[in-house]
């Protein structure tokens, strides 16, 4: 009779990811809040098209502020694809530079994102399409800011000497759920801006 | 060959000794040991089990004179009471005891030193009492989910506490999940692949996964309501005062095929189990988890809310409730066959496997009855049929986390809890399980109302309330039979040996109660999924 635990001890085991893999699931469930509340509102717009009422008066929704959001995401996606790559290579300034960029990206997007909801007019008391596009991008919001927070940390942790080619799955962390909530708003612009 | 049926006690020695320290409060909030971790979610999970357990009783005495409203002094708060039970049954008591069990046991049967995470799963599980105070509080000031008969300006602001309170009692949920599948992803020991992970951690793994992806959309229904109370109008919550709506959007989560989700640890809890007493390997390993995750798939619930209008009469809908009978069926025989293939004692059956055999009847109960459910012309939506479901399934989560838990006692608490004693409280569970949940889905074939407001006009129906009455208490007597074990465990703690079941997975190759760090080295290179019953290297000459 021998003990399993006392034979061959196996090899220490480097860890695989463990911030990646919990940083997938919460990314999964913040994709599925806010594809909770789009789909809301998308139902909700078609119950109130098939009644034959107006969602949104015409030209209240612009395409074109909306859409310059949609481009910044686009780079600012591949900036911090760029920081992932450049921690992989040990190359600091690259990554750096272009995690600052990539959060300077989201400020931008939060930007603009304010002059839309201020441009609209809408109310929270308003109409329901009114009151769900205020959910919506209050939402969004949220999420925004919770990745530009994990974005700063990591960006903080990696000027103070960590992450490297052997260790980069913060970096890599904190860029799945910037894409992630990239994903939210591609979606976001086609269901509301575009098919309005 | 050599059988290592018995335990590997050299790891450490098999002792009463104390817990390791985790004593006044501060070591409680600060604690990165996820078996303290566990304990939280275990302990206050278990003093929810008792209140719930004790409003179940009161709402059910309420039911047997439903004319007359007069226990709970009106309509609103019959109605807050009954909706606080059932999100409180299956939101404070089913889900929080599995995360407890798998915030204990997941990370040692995987052969971990510790839970991805530890400090997001002590704010997980400290975020889980608080959320489950506020909303407990807040319904007793007036909140809830809604009212029928209007409300105070002072109940509406209670009733954004309820909404807060759940909220946050989902997101504690939520991140002390994904603690768990984290630690089962990626912190596995060495040689253990995912198709030799045990059946319950694979459970935790399915079902955590499953309430990772349908919570969220639940708290953005929160999020959509809690809102629309703020500032917003009022369109979704029954303007111009919260109704009944505010219930109805988010009942969803109580209701096949999401709630299915609560207890889909059932199985993995008795497939751990059964092997055990049967003292032989699981007949197909990989065939249960296959079936487990099946089981998890057909609980994916978000698509059936009432934003989306009512998907209850939809192919989709009907297709979901009767499939879902299918992968339990299926693992109730399984474990069966693993039974009589075994060499199970002949004799009275240990505690815990009454709670694995029990959870696992009762989720086939409940699916069954939630097949009958969705067959249209028998009309049982809406009536109490709704709340059989969901008792059979509640009943079956908390029969299996109990199950468990006794079984696991030695690495969750570092004792034994009485035999004797488990064996008459899961046996009441059940019998309670059965004849609530049964009774219920019987009133429903007469017609009698979910929210019972008046007395059922049909005698069948009458009788079933007073059985369902009788259930509830049964049920209770059985919570109190469990509770007071435990507690006693604690007064006059006895011996514990490091494997007193003759277990097959890792975390029976600890030390009782397991040490910081839980192995004493790292375990040897997993070959099987019960990596205690493998053959030694090196030994394959030796006895066959």
């Amino acid at each position: 009779m021998t003990a399993t635990t006392t034979q061959l001890a196996a090899p220490a085991i480097r860890r695989p990811r463990t911030v990646l893999v919990g940083t997938m699931f919460a990314s999964g469930a913040a994709l599925m809040a806010y594809f909770g509340v789009l789909a809301v509102y998308v139902s909700e717009r078609a119950a109130a098209r098939d009644a034959g009422e107006e969602w949104f008066a015409e030209g209240v929704i612009e395409l074109g502020p909306s859409g310059w959001i949609f481009w910044t995401l686009v780079l600012a996606a591949f900036t911090v694809q760029w920081a992932v790559q450049a921690i992989r290579n040990d190359d600091r300034p690259n990554a750096y530079i272009a995690l600052a960029l990539t959060g300077m990206f989201g400020a931008a997007v939060f930007n603009q994102l304010w002059f839309i909801i201020n441009d609209t007019g809408f109310a929270l008391a308003g109409t329901q399409g009114q009151f769900l596009f205020f959910v919506m991008t209050g939402t969004y919001i949220v999420f925004l800011i919770g990745a530009v927070v994990f974005l700063a940390l990591t960006t903080m942790r990696a000027l103070f000497g960590q992450f490297g080619p052997s260790q980069d799955d913060g970096v890599a962390a904190a860029a799945m759920f910037w894409h992630a909530v990239s994903v939210m708003y591609w979606v976001t612009w086609i269901a509301i801006f575009v098919t309005k | 060959m050599t059988m290592t049926e018995s335990p590997p006690s050299e790891a450490a020695e098999s002792s009463a000794a104390p817990l390791p320290a985790v004593g006044g409060l501060y070591d409680w909030l600060t604690t990165s040991d996820h078996k303290a971790i566990g304990r939280i979610w275990l302990r206050f999970g278990a003093l929810s089990l008792l209140f719930f357990s004790v409003i179940g009783v009161l709402i059910s005495f309420e039911r047997l004179d439903a004319d007359a409203i007069d226990l709970f002094g009106g309509v609103n708060s019959y109605f807050q009471m009954w909706s606080l039970y059932r999100f409180g049954i299956v939101l404070m008591v089913a889900i929080p005891l599995f995360v407890g069990l798998a915030t204990t046991i997941a990370p040692m049967q995987v052969g971990s030193t510790n839970i991805a995470f530890p400090r997001a799963a002590l704010a997980a599980a400290w975020g889980y009492v608080l959320g489950s105070l506020i909303t407990i509080i807040s319904v007793l000031a007036g909140g809830g989910w809604g009212a029928l008969d209007g409300v105070s300006g002072d109940e509406a602001d209670a009733i954004r506490l309820t909404l807060l309170g759940t909220g946050m009692v989902m997101v504690s949920i939520i991140l002390g999940t994904i603690c768990v599948v984290t630690t089962v992803v990626s912190l596995r020991t060495s040689g253990m692949g995912l198709t030799k992970v045990p059946l319950f951690a694979w459970s935790m793994f399915v079902a955590g996964s499953v309430w990772v992806l349908t919570l969220p959309v639940a708290i953005a229904n929160i999020a959509i309501l809690y809102i629309d109370l703020s500032g917003g109008a009022g369109l979704f919550v029954g303007a111009p005062n919260p109704s009944f709506d505010v219930y109805a959007q988010l009942a969803w989560i109580l209701d096949q095929p999401a709630v299915y989700a609560a207890a889909v640890p059932v199985l993995g809890i008795a497939g751990s189990i059964i092997p055990v007493v049967a003292k032989g390997r699981q007949v197909s390993h990989e065939a249960m988890m296959i079936l487990v995750g099946l089981a998890g798939l057909l609980a994916i619930g978000g698509w059936s809310q009432p934003f989306f209008g009512d998907e209850r009469d939809t192919l989709v809908y009907i297709a979901f409730g009767v499939a879902a009978m299918v992968p339990v069926l299926a693992s109730v025989g399984g474990n069966g066959a693993t039974l009589v293939s075994g060499e199970a004692p002949v004799g009275i059956p240990p505690a815990h496997m009454i709670g694995a055999l029990g959870s696992m009847l009762l989720f086939l109960a409940a699916t069954a009855a939630g097949a009958l459910r969705v067959i249209d012309p028998l009309d049982l939506i809406g009536t109490t049929a709704d709340t059989g479901v969901l008792n059979l399934v509640a009943l079956a989560a908390i029969l299996g986390s109990l199950g468990g838990w006794w079984f696991w006692a030695p690495k969750t608490d570092g004792r034994l809890f009485s035999g004797i004693q488990g064996l008459g409280a899961m046996t009441l569970l059940l019998l309670g399980g059965v004849l609530l949940g049964a009774t219920d889905v019987i009133a429903g074939f007469v017609d009698t109302p979910d929210v019972l407001l008046a007395s059922a006009d049909d005698s069948l129906g009458d009788a079933m309330i007073v059985l369902s009455m009788i259930g509830s208490i049964v049920v209770l007597l059985g919570v109190l039979g469990a509770l007071g074990a435990i507690t006693l465990a604690y007064v006059k703690p006895g011996e514990a040996d490091n494997d007193p079941w003759g277990g097959h997975t890792l975390e029976w190759a600890t030390a009782t109660p397991p040490p910081a760090g839980n192995f004493a080295e790292p375990p040897a290179r997993v070959r099987s999924e019960a990596p205690l019953l493998d053959e030694t290297p090196g030994d394959e000459g030796g006895e066959s």
